[in-house]
């Protein structure tokens, strides 16, 4: 495969029509919402690529609209150089996902769930058998492969979805939050996974509002603050740029400037 | 879509206890349900035949006491003579501690013996209480009957020979009345129950799985999953209809298989349903099932994929649910011979179909059209489902 791996996100808007209890819910009156706003940025091959920002920036939103979940209202969104609204099926084939609320189905062991979608991923069996030695023995799922998903615990559940999401061993991964809920040595496990990831060629794009998560696992940091790009760059340059002491601070400085002018 | 398949048959098929709820619990409460309406009926009608009939009578004749007692009637008799008792009586007729009050005419006897021609016939006046199932039989016995027998035997004292006046009689002696096609007969009485037995049967069946396949999906948040992955819209949903059809046709096959066997034998033995299906019928039967089960399959799922959770689901479908219970209904009730133009109805057609069937009254013409109806219906819905999953609106994301 010559093809350049890459994530090249061009003027992406996403605008959510609200139904009338969700008006309600959010004391609105507007019915339309825009979570991303304007949003363009390049994520290229053996990258860790951050999305961070508060609750609501419109992360979440942003790596489904990359994953073919939901269609951008404006812009273009292009995976490995396919458009996601003209070619879904091929940007679905070279990538991973994983979101909170996407979940495996609970009636079905962990080892059914990966071999279901190796089988959705047209692998061939033998292929199958070797991606689930590989990741069960990473995570370490060997000990409950054969329990039915609705009998784990949150870490549990959730290693079983980052191996299901990773059988067809994608070039690009996209996770978003993944270390949500699991403790830190889980959570050291699966950011270092995502290092191996990196380090094998592959593309990887998390979100996160967590500081010192990003600041380790990110090559590249790119700040959402209301579903616009406000600032990006490595951890380096962020620093440089608003000269505070860590990415905390840094990122304090560009929440304030985003506000001020709002 | 074979993956997708597999998978929804596994999700029932590894659960016992899914297994027992979707195959066996609606077998085992139907036929309960039956075996209980049968026997209260027969004990009903046992009972009925068991009761003695508590008969009062105003101004009994001798004569006709003496034909009560050859004509051995299960009854008591309690004569009474008061107008306060009559009233008393009419009392208990209504509160149903009385089955049957017959008055004569004062001297009967005498009145009979002496009548002249162009004189007023007597009159008998019986009471019953239509409400009371022992006061209707006891009506039924003995005033319809009974009496009329009575009439019989004064009327050949007065005359002699009854057949001087008979001028014919009407079956008294014809064993052969009956003509009918025993296989003609037994069909409808099956083929009256059956496609609305089916047709509910499979769409209940249907229901619950089909709900659960989609709406229950997105509920559980495993629907997102499948749609990051490269299967094509197309695939999942005929995947969910199949199983679906599959899951819902093996059900309507126990039950259909159980109710051929425990039917008769419910309703007491020897019922006349002396049925035999020929191979025919029943390879036309399969095919039309599983077209049945393909159309009904694709509305519950496309209307599942509209709806945002379960209960959702099954409140928009329970309006659909009523429609092919009012149709089957329909077609129980109709007696008519049904055109072919009938026979391009949806859904009704199905159910005349297997009603024709069983009957032998339905034309290959009429067969193939219900079979092209229904197929053709349910790949529309089908398409339309394939469209719905490409929205995230409808697909909640
Ligand atoms: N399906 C939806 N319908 C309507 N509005 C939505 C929908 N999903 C998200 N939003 C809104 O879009 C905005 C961005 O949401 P998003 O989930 O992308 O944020 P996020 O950055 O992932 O936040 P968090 O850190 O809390 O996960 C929020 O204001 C949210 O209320
Ligand atoms: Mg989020």
């Amino acid at each position: 495969m010559d093809q350049v791996v890459e994530i090249n996100i061009q003027g992406l808007s996403k605008v959510y029509k609200l139904n009338k209890k969700q008006m309600q819910e959010s004391h609105t009156k507007n019915p339309k919402k825009t979570a991303v706003d304007d949003l363009s940025l390049t994520a290229r091959q053996g990258e860790i690529y951050g999305l961070l920002g508060p609750n609501g920036a419109g992360k979440t939103t942003t790596l489904r609209c990359i994953a073919t979940i939901i269609k951008p209202t404006a812009g273009q969104v292009y995976v490995n150089g396919h458009e996601v609204q003209k070619e879904p099926e091929e940007v679905r084939k070279c990538i991973g996902f994983l979101t909170s609320d996407i979940k495996l189905d609970p009636q079905f062991s962990v080892d059914y769930m990966f071999d279901f979608f190796g089988e959705l991923r047209g692998l061939p069996r033998q292929k199958i058998k070797e991606r689930k030695k590989e990741l069960f023995d990473y995570f370490q799922i060997g000990d409950f492969a054969h329990k039915k998903i609705k009998e784990l615990s949150t870490g549990m559940k959730q290693k079983a979805a980052i191996a299901v999401s990773l059988v067809h061993d994608p070039e690009i991964i996209i996770f978003d939050e993944p270390t949500n809920g699991l403790d830190i040595i889980t959570a050291r496990s699966v950011t270092d996974y995502l290092r191996k990831l990196r380090d094998d060629g592959k593309l990887v794009i998390v979100s996160t509002h967590i500081m010192s998560e990003a600041e380790k696992l990110c090559d590249r940091i790119g700040i959402i603050i209301d579903g616009k790009k406000t600032a990006e760059g490595t951890l380096k340059e962020l620093l440089e740029a608003t000269g505070a002491g860590d990415l905390e601070d840094a990122f304090f400085e560009y929440y304030k400037a985003a506000k001020g002018e709002a | 879509m074979k993956t997708i398949y597999k998978k929804e048959l596994a999700r029932i098929f590894k659960d016992k206890k899914m297994i027992f709820s979707v195959f066996f619990l609606p077998v085992l409460l139907m036929v309960g349900i039956m075996a209980l309406v049968g026997s209260l009926s027969k004990s009903e009608m046992e009972k009925i035949q068991e009761h003695k009939s508590i008969v009062y009578m105003i101004n009994q004749p001798d004569s006709f006491a003496q034909f009560m007692e050859a004509a051995d009637f299960n009854i008591s008799v309690k004569d009474i003579a008061t107008d306060a008792e009559f009233e008393n009586a009419k009392t208990k007729l209504r509160d149903g501690d009385a089955d049957l009050i017959i008055e004569f005419p004062d001297n009967f006897d005498q009145v009979i013996a002496s009548y002249q021609e162009g004189q007023d016939v007597p009159q008998i006046k019986t009471y019953y209480n239509p409400s009371e199932d022992y006061s209707s039989s006891a009506y039924e016995t003995i005033s319809t009957q009974g009496l009329e027998a009575y009439r019989q035997i004064l009327l050949s004292q007065r005359i002699g020979d009854l057949n001087g006046i008979q001028i014919f009689t009407v079956n008294t002696d014809n064993p052969d009345m009956v003509v009918q096609d025993d296989q003609k007969a037994s069909g409808k009485a099956l083929g009256m129950m059956l496609p609305y037995f089916i047709t509910i049967l499979l769409f209940a069946g249907a229901m619950g799985l089909g709900v659960d396949m989609v709406a229950g999906e997105k509920e559980r948040g495993t629907m997102a999953s499948l749609l990051v992955t490269q299967v094509k819209r197309k695939s999942i949903v005929l995947g969910k209809v199949f199983a679906l059809m599959t899951l819902s046709g093996i059900s309507s096959v126990i039950y259909i298989v159980v109710m051929g066997v425990s039917f008769p034998k419910i309703l007491g033995g020897d019922s006349g349903l002396n049925f035999e299906v020929t191979v025919e019928q029943i390879v036309m039967i399969g095919v039309l099932l599983v077209a049945i089960a393909f159309l009904y399959s694709s509305i519950i799922v496309l209307i599942s994929v509209f709806a945002k959770d379960t209960k959702e689901a099954s409140t928009y479908i329970t309006p659909a649910y009523m429609v092919v219970l009012v149709i089957g209904l329909m077609t129980m009730f109709t007696t008519k011979d049904a055109g072919t133009m009938e026979y391009m109805i949806p859904f009704y057609n199905t159910a005349l179909a297997l009603k024709g069937i069983l009957v032998n009254e339905v034309t290959m013409a009429q067969y193939g059209i219900t079979l092209g109806v229904t197929l053709v219906l349910g790949a529309v819905l089908t398409v339309a489902i394939a469209k719905a999953f490409e929205s995230e609106k409808v697909m909640n994301m």
